[in-house]
């Protein structure tokens, strides 16, 4: 099988980055450059700037000149590798082999997925789906070497074909510009009269590294396939991660949930595809001035629907305060588990809309972990020791085998002296233990009947002092 | 009975007070647990609702339903919640009655707000089978929402109130006032859907909890014979 390989050029990845986060129409009317601050070089531009004559290559001073209204924003590098991550991380659903030229090119290794796909075109279509996703622009051209598709990519051929008479057609048209030859080799091949690539790949490699450097004859071999070219693939991170920028502060909680609309979408988006559910999600805001301040929510069942988890995290927003303006967001996620199917009884005549546990994770979003308990019993004769209250939904190990005979229904958070007339119904029951572990207790325990009626479990201590220690309800 | 009524009555152009909805008909193991009461509910508490309580704290009012909540568990594998209790519930009472710990859900809310807002989760959650909320002002319109929520949740809900913070009657299918009484508690309906007030009665607990109901003992103290009186 012929290698053949496909290049996808992002010319304008900052600009289209920024444009959808904006997403707005007025936008589109504002001319537009991403400026590099070190080279003073407009690299990227938008459609209202070119009209208005910007080209690249331009300075700040001389943009600035044809247009007063002219925003500038400044390039990011790390910005364009982000989102080239992202659609290699999209891109990975189809294709396998992916191959990073930052900041703005993805080299994909096809010839291993045409047999799957049956077909160039059949793989391209796909491809070009997954890519509308994105809604960015891009140029692309297949090759038969890694340097040859990116040579044909960067100078806008768009084209698809895995015929070699045409590509090796397409190889001889090219300028030497437009190889990424650096300058210097091309004075001094175009000094001995070589113009184009044609005329440099009619010598014979051996005649070439006669009189050049072997850089050349490197970058050549690889141009045309002849040597190997050595790459590495990507390989999709295992948990969410993104940040956003605000494009301005956000000072309220309330209209944080628009932003974290957007991050909650790309979690469900990453989760779906991958068929898994998280249970816990963590944001970081970002606030200026102070420390970042992190929001952990947590669902019990695990999720992946956008929808679910913003109805939880504006419950944990709500109670939270922000100390300065938020200007990121960075949304994570914690463990991932691969989602099982909900069983539902289907005859049930009434349904609800929450399992145990999302009922669980949302009491506690809005309450607080501690507000949410499930009783639990251990073995101990002391009422306040034998009662545990544990977190729900926690796995707990406690139980107990052994269980004391006529309890009351509420117990006072610590005993009160006895106030009133009681009639004692039932008792003494004695409970002296606890000499193991300092907390001993000489207790006896009597049910007494008030006038009012109320039903009482009061204790006499060995000092004959009496104390009300629970209601019987 | 008049022909004519008759006719109407078997076209169903008629309603009569003591109808019911079909599915409140079914309902025969929502048996309260105590004859008494089931007598004068007609059957039991209604599978979905919500149930007002007015009772003083400690007399039985919990005993009182601790039979139809055992039912109800037994029945579905849902939760028992106890939303906004007035003191730290004992574990060791549930347990020893029966009910199963691990369905069982305690939810303390620092507001009366969050009160009513959790209650009302867990009664449209569709994963509780009964709600008991403590709760000391409650109005007409929370009491709407909470009757909407069981109903769309097919969940009970216990209210317990104290009878100084009653002023009106609710929008309920079911409101009971109890009283201490010896042997037990003494039950007034106070409203039910469906049916008239009828007198007070009183509910023995001496089945469940001999130790808790005090017979009503012949008194022991005999006359002293008028004859020998010297």
């Amino acid at each position: 099988m012929k290698p053949l390989w496909l290049y996808l050029h992002f010319p304008h990845l900052h600009l289209d980055t920024l444009f959808k986060n904006a997403g707005s129409k007025t936008e589109a009317e504002q001319p537009l450059v991403i400026l590099h601050g070190k080279q003073n070089q407009i690299v990227q531009f938008n459609q209202a700037a070119a009209n208005l004559g910007i080209n690249s290559n331009m300075g700040l001073g001389t943009a600035a000149a044809l247009s007063q209204e002219l925003q500038v924003i400044p390039y990011q590098y790390e910005l364009e590798e982000k989102k080239l991550q992202e659609i290699a991380e999209h891109l990975y659903l189809v294709t396998s082999d992916i191959s990073f030229f930052s900041p703005n090119g993805l080299l994909l290794r096809i010839h291993n997925m045409l047999s799957l796909y049956g077909g160039l075109q059949a793989y391209w279509i796909l491809l070009k789906k997954q890519l509308h996703y994105f809604n960015i622009s891009y140029h692309y051209a297949t090759g038969q070497s890694p340097f040859a598709a990116r040579m044909f990519a960067r100078t806008a051929r768009d084209m698809i074909t895995e015929d070699s008479q045409q590509l090796q057609k397409a190889l001889l048209q090219c300028q030497l510009t437009d190889s990424e030859l650096p300058e210097k080799t091309i004075l001094t091949l175009r000094r001995v009269g070589i113009h184009q690539l044609s005329d440099l790949l009619a010598l014979s490699l051996k005649d070439i590294a006669k009189r050049f450097d072997i850089d050349l004859v490197t970058y050549l071999g690889r141009l045309t396939g002849e040597f190997h070219h050595p790459m590495t693939y990507f390989h999709p991170k295992s948990t969410f991660h993104q940040y956003i920028e605000l494009l301005y502060e956000i000072s309220h909680t309330d209209t944080l949930i628009r932003p974290i609309h957007q991050l909650l979408n790309a979690l469900e988006h990453f989760l779906k595809v991958r068929d898994l559910l998280t249970q816990k999600i963590v944001f970081k805001f970002i606030q200026r001035d102070t420390d970042p301040l992190e929001l952990e929510v947590g669902s019990a069942q695990g999720e992946y629907q956008a929808k679910k988890w913003s109805a939880l995290t504006q419950l944990r927003l709500e109670n939270l305060s922000l100390e300065a303006p938020v200007y990121g967001i960075n949304l994570t996620t914690g463990e991932t588990s691969i989602r099982a199917p909900e069983k539902a009884d289907l005859f049930s005549n009434s349904q609800g809309a929450l399992s145990y546990l999302q009922l669980i994770s949302l009491l506690q979003a809005k309450l607080g972990q501690s507000a949410v308990k499930q009783p639990m019993l251990i073995d101990d004769f002391r009422p306040e020791i034998a009662n545990i209250f544990h977190t729900a939904n926690q796995q707990s190990t406690f139980s107990a085998s052994y269980l004391q005979a006529l309890r009351p229904a509420f117990l006072l958070p610590s005993p009160q002296p006895l106030r009133e007339k009681a009639a004692i119904v039932n008792g003494p029951e004695r409970i002296s233990t606890g000499w193991w572990d300092n907390q001993l207790i000489t207790r006896d325990y009597f049910i007494a009947h008030t006038y009012q009626g109320q039903w009482l479990w009061l204790f006499k201590t060995t000092e004959g002092k009496w104390f009300v220690h629970g209601v019987f309800s | 009975m008049n022909p004519l009524i008759e006719h109407l009555k078997n076209k169903r152009l008629i309603w009569q007070a003591n109808q019911k909805k079909p599915c409140e008909m079914l309902n025969d193991n929502a048996l309260t647990g105590y004859p008494e009461l089931d007598q004068a509910l007609q059957g039991g508490f209604p599978q979905q609702g919500v149930v007002d309580i007015d009772s003083p704290l400690g007399i039985g009012e919990l005993r009182l339903l601790m039979p139809s909540l055992k039912a109800r568990q037994n029945q579905t594998n849902k939760l028992l919640a106890f939303v906004a209790t007035p003191m730290q519930i004992n574990a060791e009472m549930l347990a020893e009655y029966g009910l199963t710990l691990e369905q069982v859900l305690v939810i303390e809310p620092s507001t009366a707000d969050e009160a009513l807002w959790s209650a009302e989760q867990c009664l449209k959650s569709g994963c509780c089978h009964s709600v008991l909320l403590w709760h000391k002002n409650l109005e007409i319109h929370q009491v709407k929402r909470l009757q909407l929520a069981a109903e769309k949740g097919n969940c009970i809900q216990f209210m317990f109130r104290q009878k100084h913070q009653i002023s009106l009657s609710l929008p309920v299918p079911l409101a009971m006032k109890l009283n201490a009484k010896q042997q037990g508690v003494k039950v007034q309906i106070t409203k039910r859907r469906g049916g008239w007030s009828a007198d007070p009665f009183v509910v023995s607990m001496h089945t469940y909890w001999p130790e808790l109901s005090r017979q009503h003992q012949p008194s022991n103290v005999i006359s002293f014979p008028q004859s020998k009186v010297g």
